[in-house]
């Protein structure tokens, strides 16, 4: 009896075994997709192997296209057009595109499986985007829950960036988390810093990267990130400039003004720094230092909430209605805002009303 | 009740380290199904559905939304404040869509009652009826909710 119960197990599990190399050659088989090519812009070959996602594709052959979500599908930042072997628009994209995209052709390349050849378009300044090696030199604290990081190349590399633009800091696992994710912040070091980068990173409750930065990173220790990204970054004219931030948003300003020192300019400038209270600025002295530096330059500081303790004397409650103090001619001004969405909204407005020019306000919302 | 395979991949995908640091569960070892059936039992025991929560949530997250250097004073008892911070997350349940790292903080004076909830709360009750597991950082138990949203 226990003999045959014993055949039976063996004939059962030979049965099972089989079955699953089936399953093992036929998935090899089928999914096999061999070596594909991605045209760039019609100027450009890469050579892949077939089955991986676009996004994925494209970033094993350093093009690194904007992600928010690694290629989950779920922040549609990694649009690109597709003229060729993209196969059918998946319902998971629609949501993400509009309808002049989608004539255009532009898709999600994270939603995209390379089976074939595959034509696409992407901006030219992606190729600008690469991965960097870099070891933290610096970390200081600004202020309970800010940090600045300095990031040093690897001997011998250098970056190009403009001054406003961001990168993509990534993780390495620690605690709980067994994963690498990639977050986005804007450089806050000038543009002419060729061999590092600065970051000005916020400690956000429950963020895996902000976390990893403000408990776990050294000096010393070794890191990676992609970029640069965006297109929030200083437009060369000689318009009248308001910038306004709030928070972290003080990095790519910081960015830009840093950058207009080495240059030189003669416009005219004024900063709002929106916080709540007093243990909330931070650069405070390095901002007003840039008064003597320009030769019409103001930094203003704004505290919504100051308490009794911080004895403070500036400006308070809200940034915009010290707009029109510094306005001097609304059509020939600029503005650059960083900071939360609520922040951005408010200021955007009270610049409308105040007759900014709608595409002269450049912003970074936090996104 | 036995979880299918999705309840699997999105309990997966609350874990820690996966979309936030400490997750979604916490230190609640019940099924995900069975988590989100206790708390619809107590919401239908309250006489409150998900969908007008998730709705007065989100009126309290809109009327702060623009107040983003202090709070706001509603209805002369309810203390609201919303935080916006850099980046969005997904939602564990997979399907398009991010939310930003956003914290609303409300504080009813009639009760002494305060909650905090992120926009990501918001739509996970709205359209998946979870207030996350108990210990989460963000779990928002029914009744208190209940409490502090109305009484």
């Amino acid at each position: 009896m226990i003999l045959v119960i014993l055949k039976d197990i063996a004939v059962l599990a030979g049965l099972s075994g089989a079955l699953a190399l089936l399953l093992v050659l036929a998935q090899s088989i089928l999914n096999n997709y061999g070596e594909c090519k991605i045209n760039i812009n019609g100027k450009r070959d890469l050579t892949v192997k077939g089955g991986n996602n676009l996004l994925a594709s494209l970033s094993d052959k350093a093009v690194f296209l904007p992600s928010a979500c690694g290629g989950r599908g779920s922040c549609g930042a990694c649009k690109c057009k597709v003229f060729s072997g993209g196969g059918p628009l998946l319902p998971t994209e629609k949501p993400f595109l509009s309808q002049a995209e989608i004539a255009a052709g532009v898709r999600l390349s994270c939603q995209i499986k390379v089976k074939t050849d595959i034509a696409i378009e992407i901006p030219e300044s992606v190729y600008n985007i690469r991965k960097y090696s870099a070891t933290i030199s610096e970390i200081i604290d600004y202020t309970y829950d800010i940090k600045g990081i300095t990031f040093m190349l690897e001997q011998g590399d250098s970056i190009d960036f403009k001054a406003g633009q961001y990168v993509q800091l990534l993780t390495e696992p620690y605690g709980k988390v067994r994963q690498r994710v990639s977050r986005a912040y804007s450089v806050s070091s000038k543009p002419e810093d060729r061999d590092r980068i600065q970051l000005i990173i916020r400690l956000v409750p429950e963020g895996i990267c902000t976390t990893w930065v403000h408990t776990q990173l050294k000096v010393g220790d070794k890191v990676s990130f992609t970029g640069p990204y965006g297109d929030f970054f200083m437009r060369d004219t000689a318009a009248d400039i308001i910038f306004v931030a709030g928070g972290s948003g003080k990095a790519p300003i910081k960015s830009m003004l840093e950058h207009l020192q080495l240059v030189g300019t003669s416009r005219k400038m004024t900063y709002f720094f929106g916080a709540r209270t007093l243990r909330d600025l931070y650069l405070t002295q390095e901002m007003k230092a840039f008064e003597q530096v320009f030769p019409d330059f103001r930094y203003e500081p704004v505290l919504s909430q100051p308490q009794p303790t911080d004895e403070w004397h500036g400006k308070t409650g809200y940034v915009m209605p010290y707009f029109k103090e510094v306005l001097r001619d609304p059509q020939n001004t600029e503005a650059y805002l960083c900071g939360s969405p609520g922040m951005i909204d408010a200021v955007t407005k009270a610049l409308l009303e105040l007759g900014l020019s709608k595409d002269k306000i450049y912003f970074d919302s936090f996104g | 009740m036995k979880a299918t395979t999705q309840e699997l991949k999105v309990t997966a995908r609350m874990q820690p380290g996966i979309i936030t640091l400490s997750g979604f569960l916490g230190d609640d070892t019940r099924p995900l199904n069975e988590i989100v059936a206790d708390d619809a039992a107590t919401l239908a025991r309250l006489e409150r559905s998900a969908e007008e929560i998730a709705q007065r949530m989100q009126y309290f997250t809109d009327e702060s939304w623009n107040t983003y250097l202090g709070g706001v004073l509603l209805d002369d008892k309810y203390q609201v404040e919303t935080e916006v911070y850099r980046g969005k997350l997904p939602c564990p349940y997979v399907h398009p869509g991010v939310f930003r790292k956003a914290i609303t903080r409300l504080t009813n004076s009639a009760n002494g009652i305060s909650v905090a909830w992120t926009a990501l709360s918001i739509h996970l009750i709205a359209e998946h009826g979870f207030f996350e597991g108990r210990g989460s950082a963000f779990r928002l138990d029914p009744e208190i909710l209940v409490k502090a949203l109305w009484d």
